[in-house]
């Protein structure tokens, strides 16, 4: 299953929009990331930032690990989140309400990468 | 006191650093350093063959038409005098029903004793009446606009100064425009902003009742002028130095329009006005005189000076001399003490307030400071200082506040002063030892500014609770998302931040927090006496800050107000400031996101907080301010959510158990319950609310009055509306 899949429904050019948008999220998240690592800070967003790249690409390719690696690292944000700032709402606004409006978009990419997956292993079977 | 034991060393290395240095400094004129002053025979001054660069003016060049704007000659240099004999001002002694003065009292307790309103009926609070100032920028013109201005009621009247300056008296029911004394401020004297806090009104002591000018209002102006109105009639006081206006440009040396002003009323302390005025940051070390003067409230005549530099010399400079340039100056509301003969006042920073390394050891000595002066030489008694080296511009914006200090062996005569720090020190009066107790703490000294070391040590005030939140810590940081929110982290750990005190650095930028708008700013304290419970609103807004050299900021266009190629905006107080004369320019900004134009620290930005002074322990404390009007780019979020915002005016109480504050950057006017803290009433003003309110009672009602002119730099809408509520009659 080398190589980006062709979408053809709405639904699959949908999902090539989440996984698009997952790559120019965590672009940021990496670059930035990686500097704020090396003055010394917070490790999370490099990490956060190349997983979410990665879950980005993966579901490019029409893999539904893709969208579980950023659902993983979305559960992962929340621990995170609380070790740092607690039940205080105005601090977890900022860590975890974006990432959890997206993961529901993951969410409903997952029965559409799921039905790609399917179809390209039945393509490469009559192959 | 061993605060100011290093300056003379600080002086020293200053001078050797700079005489070092002066030989690499750039082309351009306007950047070279100056050690001292420009003397007579400066080679910058005016006259010199004509340069296609700036030149610094020499502070011995004359005047310019305009900038003595009353148009007064000066005569001979005054010599020092005393003031007519003063009869009991009703400041001291307020009616029932008036607010007779800025602080309602000579006390400033911005405690009335009116119990109309209570926690239970204040929810039905309607207006009575707006009353339009009409100033406010005309179109084309830069906003520069922020009223500030506290109305004061006595008897039938309720004065007040508008923005730019123009004095009125209302009817206090109608709201109806009895008399208006037009000031003729132009635009050119605005400073950083058109503020002017309030009037003064004045009994004298020489005219008899029935008189015209028995009872007078007084102001300082934005182009440095006294001006005495008959409060009857609003006509000039022709028996006030010259036809009723005093030009305090005289002594002052060169200056442009803006450059120095006045926007806080000047106390009247047993027959003395006393004037202070405000001296634009961040324009050069060598800017116009922090001189604090007095003057006679019956004549206008000149009293005496003082002067930080020429200590023992009280009269006026003399012919083609000028007070000492570039020493603290005070922009705050002072506060008079007729029973001690005392002034006290809030002092700020030398001039260029970012860079120490060429002030004098007298001026470290009273910068940030409370410096006690005696009304009738002049003469400091003594002096507190809250912040030693001050290159923070923590700067003492608040009016200190008289009280009787619950002390073990019955009352102590104390003075409350509200800082920026968010450290309120609690001083004897008589002697200015703190009362509750201050330790001296290490502070960091780690600095690549070279040649202008730190103090060692701060002044904190343990022995009252800290209007602040802890030291910032990288997750602090906020934002909408992970990656705004990133972007802060980012700019965090970027920068320099050593706590409350870290020393400005020039390799990369320092956080300055709480920051020069942090604690109490201008607002002051509300306090009531019968209850001892002390209300103050404060900020907690962080400023990213660096230093750049003067290469750099020539490159950023920074030049000081008498550059003949600046422009309003092109830095001003608080904000980026071109410091000629010194080697460094500053950046500063507030610590946010420049694109989103969120804060980078998390919420709260503004909190109100309630002392019990008997025992020193916060009764109540919440955020102050809601989201309403705040949001991502400026846009509003009309979410009703208390936020706690940035907030600038001061606080009320009553009687009747109240709490009255605007100041915050949702442009509501707000009321607590003075017991619990509970928002019991809030309403949406016309324009931004940063003002300190005011009640009084007029035939039998009570009034809440704010205006709400909005300030520019809190990005509140501005507006010349001043509002006035009262209760419905079928209460």
């Amino acid at each position: 299953m080398a190589g980006l899949y062709r979408p053809r429904r709405a639904s699959e050019w949908a999902t090539c929009a989440v996984a698009v948008l997952l790559i120019l999220l965590g672009l940021p998240l990496l670059i930035m990331g990686a500097e704020l690592a090396l003055l010394g800070g917070s490790l999370y967003y490099v990490v956060a930032g190349a997983a979410i790249i990665a879950g980005g690409i993966l579901m490019l390719m029409g893999s539904v690990a893709g969208a579980f690696l950023y659902l993983l690292a979305w559960l992962l944000t929340w621990p995170w989140a609380l070790w740092e700032v607690g039940f205080d709402g105005w601090g977890l606004l900022p860590r975890v309400l974006g990432p959890t409006l997206i993961a529901v978009l993951v969410v409903l990419t997952i029965p559409v990468l799921r039905r790609l997956q399917k179809t390209s292993l039945a393509q490469r079977g009559i192959a | 006191m061993p605060r100011t034991d290093l300056s003379a060393a600080t002086a020293l290395c200053g001078l050797v650093l700079l005489s070092a240095t002066a030989g690499i400094a750039p082309a351009r004129a306007q950047s070279a350093y100056k050690e001292a002053p420009p003397g007579p025979g400066d080679a910058d001054a005016p006259g010199k063959k004509p340069s296609d660069k700036f030149a610094g003016p020499s502070p011995f060049a004359p005047q310019a038409p305009g900038v003595n704007a009353a148009n007064i000659p000066d005569g001979p240099p005054a010599e020092p005098g005393e003031a007519t004999p003063a009869v009991e001002q009703i400041s001291s002694h307020p009616a029932h029903d008036d607010w007779p003065a800025y602080g309602r009292d000579t006390d400033a307790t911005r405690f009335s004793p009116l119990e109309q309103i209570t926690p239970r009926n204040v929810g039905q609070l309607t207006r009575a009446f707006i009353y339009h100032t009409g100033s406010k920028p005309a179109p084309g013109q830069v906003n520069k606009w922020a009223a500030e201005s506290t109305p004061i009621k006595v008897g039938d009247g309720l004065y007040m100064c508008t923005a730019m300056n123009d004095i009125v008296k209302l009817d206090p029911a109608t709201g109806k425009e009895i008399w208006r004394h037009e000031a003729g401020v132009k635009y050119a004297s605005i400073p950083y902003t058109a503020a002017c806090k309030a009037v003064v009104y004045y009994t004298s002591s020489t005219v008899s009742e029935g008189e015209p000018c028995h009872n007078r209002i007084l102001e300082g102006t934005l182009d440095m002028r006294l001006i005495e109105v008959d409060a009857d009639t609003g006509k000039l006081c022709e028996g006030f130095g010259d036809h009723g206006q005093v030009n305090l440009m005289k002594g002052m040396g060169e200056s442009v329009p803006g450059f120095v002003s006045m926007t806080a009323p000047p106390p009247i302390v047993n027959g003395a006005i006393v004037v202070n005025h405000e001296v634009l940051d961040g324009q050069r070390r060598w800017a116009p005189s922090g001189v604090i003067r007095g003057y006679d409230a019956e004549t206008g005549k000149f009293l005496w000076a003082w002067d930080v530099n020429r200590p023992d010399q009280h009269g006026e400079p003399a012919e083609g001399q000028h007070y000492s340039r570039g020493t603290p100056n005070s922009w705050a509301t002072m506060t008079g003490d007729n029973a001690l003969g005392l002034v006290y006042v809030p002092t700020g920073n030398s001039a260029a307030d970012y860079y120490s390394a060429m002030r004098s050891p007298e001026e470290n000595k009273v910068s940030s400071a409370i410096v006690a002066l005696d009304v009738k030489t002049g003469s400091p008694r003594w002096v507190f200082q809250t912040v030693h080296k001050d290159v923070w511009d923590y700067d003492i914006g608040s009016q200190p506040t008289m009280i009787d200090f619950p002390g073990q062996d019955g009352p102590v005569p104390a003075l409350v002063v509200p800082t920026k720090r968010g450290q309120t020190f609690v001083l004897d009066r008589r002697d200015g030892k703190p009362i509750l107790p201050v330790e001296e703490r290490p502070a960091p000294v780690e600095t690549d500014v070279e040649g202008d070391p730190r103090s060692p040590t701060q002044p904190w005030s343990v022995g009252m609770p800290r209007l602040g939140l802890p030291d910032l810590k990288e997750s602090d940081m906020w934002g909408m998302s992970p990656i705004d929110q990133l972007f802060c982290r980012l700019q965090f750990r970027r920068a320099k931040y050593e706590g409350e005190f870290t020393a400005p650095s020039v390799d990369r930028p320092w956080i300055e927090y709480p920051g020069y708008n942090g604690g109490s700013d201008w607002g002051s304290m509300a306090y009531d006496p019968k209850t001892g419970v002390l209300i103050a609103n404060w900020n907690v807004t962080p400023m990213y800050d660096q230093l750049v050299t003067r290469k750099k900021a020539d490159a950023l266009g920074l030049m000081p107000i008498d550059d003949p190629n600046f422009k309003p905006g092109g830095g001003g107080a608080e904000g980026n400031g071109a410091m000629a004369d010194t080697p460094y320019g500053i950046v500063v900004s507030p610590f946010w996101n420049q694109y989103t134009h969120m804060m980078c620290n998390k919420p709260p930005y503004g909190m109100i907080t309630a002392i019990d002074m008997h025992t020193r322990k916060v009764l109540w404390q919440h955020p102050l301010g809601s989201a309403r009007a705040n949001g991502p780019w400026g846009v509003p979020t009309y979410l009703p959510v208390t936020i706690g915002t940035p907030n600038n005016g001061g606080p009320v109480i009553t009687a009747g158990g109240v709490v009255f504050v605007g100041a915050t950057t949702d442009n509501m006017l707000h009321a607590f319950d003075a017991k619990s803290g509970k928002e019991l009433w809030n309403d949406v003003l016309p324009g931004g609310g940063q003002a300190t309110p005011m009640t009084y009672e007029y035939k039998g009602k009570q009034y809440v009055a704010i205006m709400a002119g909005g300030h520019h730099f809190m990005m509140t809408p501005v507006s010349d509306a001043l509002v006035v509520y009262t209760l419905p009659d079928n209460k």
